[in-house]
């Protein structure tokens, strides 16, 4: 018997004759099926810049409307399921639900193609009352550097408050560490972030880690 | 002089600043190698902290996290209220000799200080017999909290005490009210809200006390002992209490008044088992049990509404078509998903549909006039003692036709169906004592 650490019901999963067969520890899913089945992965046809799910495989409206063209992918949609999970992981501030996703996290970082991974950081008073970072929660040691942080002079609402105009019109929050050049220099980023909504956040991280000399710059985001 | 009554028996984990008397403690304390937090008294998980080592409480969560780093504000209740006359009852209603009776009783156990349950059978009139015990505690310049696990017996209940208790300061709390908690005498909320409260009641009435979540949570349990004041006491009320609270009535920790007669003075209809050997089979084949089926047709020509619990969602189409088989025409099925559950239900009391197949959604808070029931396979665990006897009470409620038929098929005679009907018929017979008629 496992505990869902969403719902906290008891399940269990059918034992079947490959589990069997490959010999290898038994999957400890940390979600039940009915959990799981809350959240949406995004299948195979998707925008290929920003990641979101999609009837074609065309770049979407909202990236055309960007100048750039940051490369993102995205594991689940953020609909009502999604929304839940981030309420009660993010804002209720339920860190033990961290659990809940790091396996899948886990498959997709394997499959991006990085070398330095950079986690977006949160600001001094999140800190304060979160407790925890939200990103780094969800890695279960991958190695990764801290080289942004949140600028201190940058006073603000927070993104997920807002409407799409005043997300957009966002000044630069990040700034670069000391030393963050060294770990940049020609190497091949990977951003991770909770969700991609307008893009703004990324970019402006993104432009952070350009200027500290990275060669290229992708991101991988939980939900879109 | 700020207002300080926010904290007022309260558990808060914001100070209000320059408060006199504010006692505080930490959210979540350490006891032997364990921790347990403060608000819902429910011991914190080993693996629930914070990256930094704060351990944090997941079980009520729901109101806002709690960390060791917080603390609890709280200022014990000085029962500042004004004085009232009559306890600012404006109810005007008469009470039968019956519930007169039961009320007496509820008001001296309340005023003893005694951990007390009315149980009343259903259609009882249980609200309008605390009235008076109410009133008499609100004289007394009480505190008094009336509470509910269900949402939506606070919601009915809130209009219902604004109206009868005109003279007395009420709020309403539920998660997601739309209203802010302010301090005042008479409090109806959600079991899930006293975890805010502390030592703050004199008295607390909880309604329908063998609803799901409280059977089943003892962090609610837990919450209510909590919330009451070391020298509090509360009533539970319900028509089926369930085996913990009947073992404790016989172990003498709870005082108890009986009402086993419902307002119109008639008895209950017993269960009447009829056993139907592997109905489950029959059922797979696409017949109904023999007896069912002709019980079926009888009350069908005498065109009497009826209706058909059956254990679960998937055995309504099979038993709906059954039914259309063999020519009953004019009825429908409904279960809690249901989008047209209102308008279906509404339409059976209506007499537009001659017969309702339902799940245990309909077992309390309904009432058709000149219902009979049947209960397909009440052997099965999903009828619980508790479903079975509130099934039962749909029976019979109107004072122009109190009988009426309640028959359970079942394979055998599981232990469900036996406690039900032995509960049905102890009620019974202390109602015949006092009078009541057979119907």
């Amino acid at each position: 018997m496992l505990g869902c650490v969403w719902c906290g019901r008891l399940f269990s999963l059918p034992l079947t004759v490959a589990m069997i067969w490959q010999w290898r520890p038994l999957p400890q899913p940390a979600l039940c099926p009915a959990c799981r089945e809350q959240l949406t992965p995004i299948g195979s046809q998707y925008c290929p810049q920003c990641g979101r799910q999609q009837a074609t495989s065309e770049v979407c409206h909202d990236c055309r409307r960007w100048p750039d063209n940051l490369r993102n992918r995205a594991l689940y949609c953020y609909d009502a399921g999604m929304k839940a999970y981030m309420q009660q992981y993010k804002f209720q501030g339920d860190y033990r639900l961290r659990l809940g996703l790091q396996a899948a996290l886990s498959t997709a970082l394997k499959r991006e193609n990085y070398e330095v991974l950079v986690p977006i950081p949160i600001d001094q008073r999140t800190w304060q009352t979160r407790g925890f970072n939200q990103v780094t929660g969800w890695l279960t040691g991958q190695p990764f550097q801290q080289v942004l942080a949140v600028t201190a002079t940058h006073k603000d609402r927070p993104q997920s408050a807002k409407t799409r105009q005043e997300r957009l019109l966002t000044p630069q929050p990040f700034e670069l560490v000391a030393g963050a050049g060294e770990v940049l220099a020609n190497r091949r980023v990977l951003l991770l972030d909770d969700v991609y909504t307008t893009g703004r956040t990324l970019r402006h991280a993104a432009q952070q880690i350009y200027l500290g000399g990275a060669k290229a710059v992708t991101s991988l985001t939980l939900a879109r | 002089m700020t207002d300080f009554s926010e904290l007022f028996g309260r558990r808060s984990p914001t100070p209000l600043p320059g408060a006199p008397g504010m006692v505080t403690s930490p959210a979540i304390v350490a006891v032997g190698t364990r921790w347990r937090c403060q608000r819902c008294y429910q011991w914190v998980a080993p693996a629930d902290r914070l990256p930094n080592g704060d351990r944090y409480c997941r079980t009520c969560l729901q109101l806002g996290r709690l960390t060791t780093q917080d603390r609890l504000y709280t200022i014990p209740e000085p029962n500042r209220f004004p004085r009232l006359v009559s306890g600012g009852c404006t109810w005007r209603g008469q009470l039968s000799e019956l519930q007169a009776q039961a009320a007496t009783a509820v008001q001296a156990h309340a005023q003893a200080g005694h951990r007390q349950l009315l149980w009343a059978v259903t259609g009882a009139g249980k609200t309008e017999i605390v009235y008076p015990a109410l009133a008499e505690a609100l004289r007394q310049g009480w505190r008094v909290a009336w509470v509910s696990p269900r949402v939506d017996v606070c919601l009915e209940l809130a209009p219902r005490l604004q109206r009868d208790f005109g003279g007395v300061e009420q709020c309403v709390l539920y998660g997601g009210q739309p209203v802010a908690y302010h301090y005042c005498q008479l409090t109806i909320c959600t079991t899930h809200q006293l975890l805010r409260f502390d030592r703050a009641f004199d008295w607390i009435v909880v309604d329908e006390v063998d609803a799901f979540p409280l059977a089943t949570s003892p962090m609610l349990q837990v919450a209510i002992d909590r919330a009451q004041k070391e020298a509090g006491s509360c009533l539970y009320l319900t028509a089926t209490p369930g085996e913990r609270l009947q073992r404790e009535i016989k172990q003498g920790k709870v005082a108890v008044t009986y009402l086993p007669l419902r307002y119109h003075g008639y008895l209950l209809p017993p269960i009447q088992l009829k056993i139907s050997w592997r109905w489950r089979q029959q059922l797979r084949q696409g017949r109904l049990p023999m007896g069912l089926q002709h019980q079926l047709n009888r009350w069908w020509q005498a065109r009497r509404p009826f209706l058909i619990f059956v254990p679960h969602v998937a055995d309504l189409s099979v038993v709906a078509a059954v039914l259309a088989r063999n020519g009953l025409s004019g009825g429908t099925t409904v279960y809690a998903a249901d989008p047209d559950r209102q308008a279906k239900v509404q339409a059976f009391r209506e007499g537009q549909q001659r017969y309702l197949v339902t799940t245990t959604i309909l077992e309390r808070g309904v009432t058709f006039p000149s219902v009979a029931v049947a209960i397909l396979g009440a052997d099965d665990p999903v009828f619980s003692t508790a479903a079975l006897v509130q099934i039962a009470g749909r029976v019979g409620r109107l004072a122009s036709d109190p009988g009426g038929q309640v028959l359970a098929y079942c394979h055998s005679n599981a232990r469900n169906v036996q406690r039900a009907r032995a509960m049905i018929t102890r009620l019974n017979r202390q109602g015949r004592r006092q009078g009541g008629r057979q119907c």
